[in-house]
């Protein structure tokens, strides 16, 4: 049982102040196993405060992140899955299935989580699954202004993921929910 | 009436513990049937001569005595190998005491209050003997013989219903409970491409939760206790290769003791865990998982599970803090243990509470808390355990009586020192002769 929290394009301090305090109020030290963040942070502040929650914290590079240090893909295996990161700012049409499908083959993982869009979509496709935990502060994006805060939490256990999804609307949090299984025959690359 | 002085018994040369009598005279002055009045007790030169004299007509009873007991020994025929040490069963008292036990256990109905007159001199230390008669002492098995392979069969099936429903993490049990429903889960690779279907939960339900009926939240909760029931587990007897060390046996122990612990914690929302439990536990498991008959070294846990419970059950208030300054609480034993030690021997009371103002929970918190496990080796206190269980007046008296009987053999010294030696003395007490003093202790009970 692994909780991994995603998250990102955060955009403090220049769009939002900082995470919505319900959302604060739950992300307690603890509970979550790893981190992983899309980027657009984009300051060491935030860096550090995600640090608190999990030491265990992969970032990966957005555009308006301030440490030019963040690799630009990442991948790692929670479980029995395996996991990408990128931003998705460099997947143009930007958050088109079609092109992050062809960028989930290029990485070779079953979970692909990317941002930059600010909007939580969850999509399969015969390659996996694409995630996008949308913006945890409900920062404006270029192409939308009206942004719910969102984050993803999700809880491995070997071959079946299930996910939550936070999403702060009209200010109550809602949780849904989502679950998947990856198959015992894995085709993947090793 | 009250007494001012001593009693004379006190007296004696023989409760000084800077000498104590060697072991094998103990048993023979100690054997029931004969009591002399005690002030007229000899002195210990003569009786190595009464052991000389005491082992021929033993001799005979011996071999049937052990066949015996290796028939009856839950009928699996092992031989034990350590039942008869010829040094120190080759007193008369130590052969009959085993042969009284093993005749009592094969009984088709136990009468309890026999055994317990048996138990209370010590048992043999052949672990099955002692797994056997803990388990009816504690109320575990019944006397009646027939009714054994039931019970037994109903509770270890608890035991392993209690395991799965509350070790069962969050995240197995909503699988569980999905399953129940009939719910599908999205298959990666099968279904068509395009959006995952999302289904709406209530708030209670997801790992972030803080409510309180949250099975996440409780989860994250019982992490606490879980770790502290870890910790504990792991200090508990570091000088055991049975409990402490890298060896998959041990590992396997330490695993059932925090199995044991925690779904205690877990059914006792009241009193959860408290450091010291562990100690308590440790040495009923440690018997019932040597038990040489295999059936019932497989299910050491679960016998070890309710027996703990069993003697939990008249212990617990020593473990809850709420209780503390009640009637009930740990602070009023140990003014019993206060009260009980100036009955019997004031002058040691006034010098210990007024004159160098040593305060009994100093010492005796530790010793009624842990039953006196951490003040004496694991055998020795395996003895002290016979003594308390099987006491009819029940074993927080006994305790009482036993913790009056360890100050009162050590009153010289009490009363030549001070705060610091004193306090030195009582934390760390001296290696003394346990028969020695659970008969003193008998002596203490009130008439």
């Amino acid at each position: 049982m692994v909780l991994v929290l995603a998250l990102g394009d955060l955009h403090v301090p220049h769009r939002a102040a900082d995470l919505p305090p319900k959302f604060k109020s739950m992300l307690v030290p603890g509970k979550i196993q790893h981190i992983i963040c899309t980027g657009n942070l984009c300051i060491k502040e935030i860096h550090d405060y995600l640090k608190t929650i999990c030491p265990d914290l992969h970032i990966v590079r957005g555009e308006f992140d301030e440490d030019a240090r963040y690799p630009e893909n990442k991948t790692l295996t929670i479980g029995q899955f395996k996991l990408g990161l990128c931003h998705g700012h460099q997947v143009i049409p930007w958050g088109d299935l079609d092109s992050l499908a062809m960028l989930q083959r290029q990485l070779g993982v079953d979970i692909l989580v990317t941002g930059h869009t600010h909007q939580f979509t969850a999509y399969k496709h015969e390659g996996g699954v694409v995630i996008n935990p949308g913006s945890a502060t409900g920062a404006y994006s270029s192409i939308n202004q009206d942004v719910n805060p969102s984050f993803v939490l999700m809880d491995i256990d070997g071959f079946r993921a299930v996910v939550y999804v936070y999403e702060l609307i009209d200010g109550e949090v809602k949780v849904d929910k989502i679950e998947f299984k990856k198959p015992p025959t894995s085709n993947s690359a090793p | 009436m009250a007494k001012k002085g001593i009693p004379e018994w006190l007296n004696s040369s023989l409760w000084s513990s800077s000498s104590p009598p060697p072991p094998i005279d103990d048993r023979l002055l100690r054997n029931p049937s004969v009591t002399p009045p005690i002030v007229e007790r000899p002195p210990l030169s003569p009786s190595p001569s009464a052991i000389t004299t005491a082992p021929a007509p033993p001799l005979p009873v011996r071999p049937p005595s052990k066949s015996e007991i290796n028939d009856l020994q839950n009928g699996t025929g092992n031989d034990e190998a350590g039942i008869d040490t010829p040094a120190a069963a080759s007193s008369v008292e130590d052969v009959s005491r085993k042969a009284q036990v093993v005749a009592e256990l094969s009984k088709k109905v136990i009468d309890l209050k026999e055994l317990r007159k048996i138990a209370s001199q010590g048992l043999p230390d052949d672990a099955g003997t002692r797994s056997l008669v803990w388990k009816l002492l504690l109320g575990y098995l019944s006397p009646d013989r027939s009714l054994w392979s039931s019970e037994l069969a109903k509770k270890r099936s608890q035991y392993k219903q209690f395991k799965e429903e509350l070790l069962m993490n969050p995240s197995e049990v909503t699988r569980k409970m999905d399953k129940s429903k009939g719910g599908d889960s999205n298959d990666l690779k099968i279904e068509s491409p395009g959006a995952l279907s999302r289904s709406e939960i209530t708030h209670e339900d997801h790992p972030l939760s803080l409510g309180t009926t949250s099975l996440w939240n409780n989860f994250f909760k019982d992490t606490e206790v879980l770790e502290q029931i870890d910790r504990d587990v792991m200090r508990t007897h570091p000088d055991m290769h049975f409990f402490s060390g890298d060896s998959a046996v041990a590992k396997a122990n330490q695993d059932a003791l925090k199995n044991v612990l925690t779904i205690f914690a877990k059914l006792n929302p009241g009193i959860r865990y408290v450091q010291g439990m562990n100690e308590i536990l440790a040495p009923i498991y440690y018997i019932f998982k040597n038990d040489p008959d295999k059936g019932n070294a497989a299910f050491a846990e679960s016998d070890a599970f309710f027996c703990f419970v069993e003697l939990m059950s008249g212990f617990r208030d020593n473990f809850c803090q709420q209780l503390d300054n009640s009637v009930v609480g740990i602070r009023y034993t140990i003014t019993r243990l206060s009260l009980l030690l100036k009955h019997h021997d004031e002058e040691l009371w006034r010098h210990l509470e007024v004159t160098t103002k040593i305060n009994p929970q100093f010492y005796a918190f530790r010793w009624i808390t842990l039953l006196l496990t951490q003040e004496f080796n694991f055998v020795e206190s395996l003895h002290i355990w016979d003594t308390l269980l099987s006491d009819p007046e029940g074993p927080q008296e006994t305790l009482l009586r036993i913790c009056c009987a360890m100050l009162i053999l050590v009153r010289r010294r009490l009363l030549a020192g001070d705060f610091t030696s004193n306090l030195k003395l009582l934390q760390n007490y001296p290696p003394s002769n346990i028969s020695h003093m659970l008969y003193v202790a008998d002596k203490l009970r009130s008439k």
